[in-house]
């Protein structure tokens, strides 16, 4: 059984996905030794050259597969992204393509991942032969304990959401069917959206995913199992305070009382889901100098 | 601000950065006390300890167990007692001193490791 990490990785404005995805590849290597492929775009490759040599990429990274870019959906989606408090822009926001992740991965098994869930330490191998095909997260863990996101659901009256920041699946019919839904909601976006009720105009994942797990299973919530670990989170309003290892971050989270303000805490040996993309930019020369 | 307005205030911050590294030593410790095998996960706790050390004081050699997904996974009892235990034993010793150490810190750079500059 083949068996590997995947991440899709496109390029904004501002935001180097393509960087990001390439430093955690290395973070990849180092921790769960396994296979990484990337799939990515011209535009984002070509970027990625002027900052990384062939080599650095080549070492960590076993496939890059070129996808062509929608430009109408390019054109169309965007978000807000944040820099803590002090920074807010909406940019393009290219995920159209995860949902082919059943088509494109190469591996038997495949852990997908978000370009910012920094894996810091092994856990993910834990996922490697489970007996269940497709697993995903609904329960998450915000790093800062005593900060509270209302982020259980898609809305007040509709399903549980399912995080698409990891996915594990095997190459099955299960898993086939999953990804079969994921497309047929995707195409018909604007008709699920309708009927989950969910608001904001941004294509995202996290509501596809969830809407196709709710499917799979005979329109049942949280039937879908879920990763054998925590998904933990920061949000783009905190920060990376600096890189002390491959497996250890101090980071800057928001007091949720003080916006503006922060609590230093010391992060370690899990992986964690960094929204504030500027921030992994930022340490992501310190990652790379402690790795090579 | 007076200086004992001041020293509440760091005090307050020291506490707060106290009780959420406290938190995630314990998802530390959590994530330590889960172990796959064959297809299954399962969190070792002390019931899952006794239970196994049951199954292998009454001489079975292979056992079917159900996972945290209550999948049925076949394992060998004496193997996997002696995993279970060496895991549990290490990540409560780690948890102990690393518990033991934030006790002690008296400052939000000591708790973090960190110097002041």
């Amino acid at each position: 059984m083949t068996k590997g990490i995947l991440m899709f990785a496109h390029n904004n404005t501002e935001i180097d996905y393509l960087r990001m995805a390439v430093v955690n590849a290395m973070l990849i290597k180092k921790h769960l030794g396994v296979d990484v492929t990337i799939v990515t775009d011209q535009h984002s490759y070509d970027y990625v050259a002027l900052t990384m040599s062939d080599s650095q990429i080549s070492s960590c990274v076993d496939n890059i597969i070129i996808n062509h870019k929608d430009k109408d959906f390019k054109r169309t989606n965007s978000k807000v992204y944040r820099d803590t408090v002090n920074l807010q822009k909406s940019l393009s926001f290219y995920n159209l393509d995860r949902a082919d992740a059943y088509d494109i991965s190469p591996y038997d098994e495949t852990i997908m991942i978000d370009a910012d869930y920094l894996i810091l330490g092994n856990t993910l191998n834990s996922c490697w032969g489970n007996k269940n095909p497709l697993m995903m997260n609904y329960t998450w863990q915000d790093i800062n304990f005593n900060r509270k996101f209302d982020l259980d659901r898609l809305s007040v009256a509709s399903i549980t959401q399912y995080w698409a920041t990891v996915v594990y699946f095997k190459k099955s019919e299960y898993a086939q069917s999953f990804f079969t839904l994921c497309k047929n909601v995707r195409k018909n976006y604007g008709y699920y959206k309708n009927l989950y009720r969910w608001a904001g105009g941004t294509f995202r994942n996290d509501y596809v995913f969830s809407v196709a797990a709710h499917m799979l299973d005979g329109l049942t919530d949280k039937a879908l199992p879920e990763l054998p670990f925590k998904l933990f989170k920061s949000f783009d309003y905190d920060d990376i305070h600096s890189v002390i290892s491959t497996h250890e971050i101090l980071m800057y989270l928001e007091k949720h009382d003080s916006p503006g303000e922060f609590l230093l805490s010391k992060w370690s040996n899990l992986d964690l889901h960094v929204m504030n993309k500027w921030a992994i930019n930022r340490a992501a020369q310190d990652f790379m100098e402690l790795i090579t | 601000m007076s200086e004992k307005l001041s020293q509440a205030l760091e005090f307050a911050n020291y506490r707060a950065t106290l009780n959420n590294q406290r938190a995630i030593l314990r998802a530390r410790v959590e994530s330590l006390l889960s172990y796959s095998i064959d297809g299954g996960t399962f969190t070792i706790d002390p019931g899952l300890i006794s239970f196994v050390k049951t199954l292998s004081d009454s001489g079975l050699e292979t056992t079917v167990l159900l996972d945290i997904y209550q999948n049925p996974i076949q394992v060998q009892v004496e193997e996997f007692l002696t995993e279970i235990l060496s895991r549990y034993t290490e990540a409560t010793n780690d948890y102990h001193a690393e518990y033991v150490k934030l006790s002690k810190a008296r400052s939000v750079s000591k708790l973090l490791d960190i110097t002041d500059d």
